[in-house]
């Protein structure tokens, strides 16, 4: 699978049109119902190489923006989310500078 | 419901879907899953936590759960200083503020402005389709009636063929006629002349035996005949005279 290429288990004659928020693997058991002491085994399953990671993040943006931006009548929530995740990540990234400004001593 | 400009990126997918969805349509599966374009966006509760977020703590610690949960955090990322209100903090606060100002008293206006720009545009769209459907349907109702006109010609046609079988067959017939009537007159002069001929040979025929026969009287005989004669008339006279 190149750079463009669609996932290997797309389909066309099956899936249909392709669909970006979708994922086309094999499905494994939500993350949401699995048990607490599966969740190592689970883990274990998943695909870790770049081009899974890179895929998973896509998929994860694709299905936001279906189910915030995309729609007819659309709020402003996706601008507040974005703000929001972009503010939160900016403070972890910047923490260890912010850290300094700290206005007590002991906690 | 500030920008629409978002639709423009949610039109290139269907687009794509648009063009490519005569490949799909030739799938032997035949049932294809396509996804549909909602009308209202998943929803939210305090401008940008999902709705889905509250419902996950509801079912396990009751409808304040999850805002004891945020209060909680936060008084804990506060009260241990993980959060350092620096003084950035101040400024996001005071734009916070104002841009939740800004949505409680814009929001509903422009909202219902955008709704109806977009509403506008979808009756375009669709009015446009609607249009060309129209044509289309009308094409084919024009069709329809060209191929009914077209049976009329056939009809015409028909019409035409059996007139010029008619103009043939007077035709024929007045030839028939010419045929009959020149076979009649030339048959005609023929028993003409065998008339003619007769005639001819009758009147000379007999002016022949009546030559002859007046040539073969003798004078004798004719004074013969005469004397008879007189004879006869001179018996008749004495009948006549006695009775």
């Amino acid at each position: 699978m190149a750079f463009g290429d669609y996932p290997a288990e797309y389909n066309p004659k099956v899936h249909g049109p392709y669909d970006p928020a979708r994922f086309y693997g094999k499905a494994d058991v939500p993350f949401g119902q699995v048990k607490l002491g599966e969740i190592g085994a689970w883990l274990g399953r998943r695909n870790k190489t770049p081009n899974a990671v890179a895929g998973a993040v896509s998929r994860a943006w694709w299905r936001w923006q279906h189910k915030y931006v995309f729609p007819k009548r659309a709020g402003i929530a996706p601008f507040f989310q974005l703000t929001v995740a972009s503010m939160t990540f900016f403070y972890l990234i910047n923490y260890t500078k912010l850290k300094h400004h700290r206005n007590y001593k002991y906690h | 419901m500030f920008s629409r400009a978002a639709l423009l990126t949610a039109q290139r997918p269907l687009t794509v879907a648009a063009t490519r969805s005569a490949a799909a349509a030739a799938a032997p599966g035949g049932a294809i899953e396509r996804r549909q374009r909602p009308e209202h966006p998943g929803k939210v509760r305090l401008g940008f936590l999902p709705e889905e977020w509250f419902q996950f703590f509801y079912n396990k610690t009751g409808v304040t759960g999850p805002y004891t949960f945020g209060v909680g955090l936060i008084t804990y990322l506060c009260s241990k200083e993980i959060y350092v209100m620096e003084h950035e903090y101040y400024s996001g606060l005071s734009l916070g503020i104002m841009a939740i100002i800004a949505v409680k008293k814009l929001g509903p206006v422009i909202a219902k402005w955008a709704d109806g720009e977009i509403d506008k545009i979808e009756s375009e769209w669709k009015e446009g389709r609607e249009a060309e459907l129209k044509v289309l349907s009308d094409a084919i109702e024009a069709e329809k009636k060209e191929q009914w006109r077209a049976d009329g010609a056939l009809l015409l046609m028909e019409a035409k063929k059996e007139n010029i079988a008619l103009q043939l067959e007077a035709a024929f017939r007045e030839r028939a006629m010419n045929v009959y009537s020149e076979v009649k007159r030339r048959l005609d002069y023929q028993v003409e002349c065998r008339h003619v001929e007769r005639r001819l040979s009758q009147k000379h025929m007999v002016n022949w035996i009546t030559t002859n026969v007046l040539a073969s009287i003798s004078p004798q005989q004719e004074k013969e005949t005469l004397n008879k004669c007189i004879a006869d008339l001179s018996a008749l006279a004495l009948r006549v005279k006695s009775a």
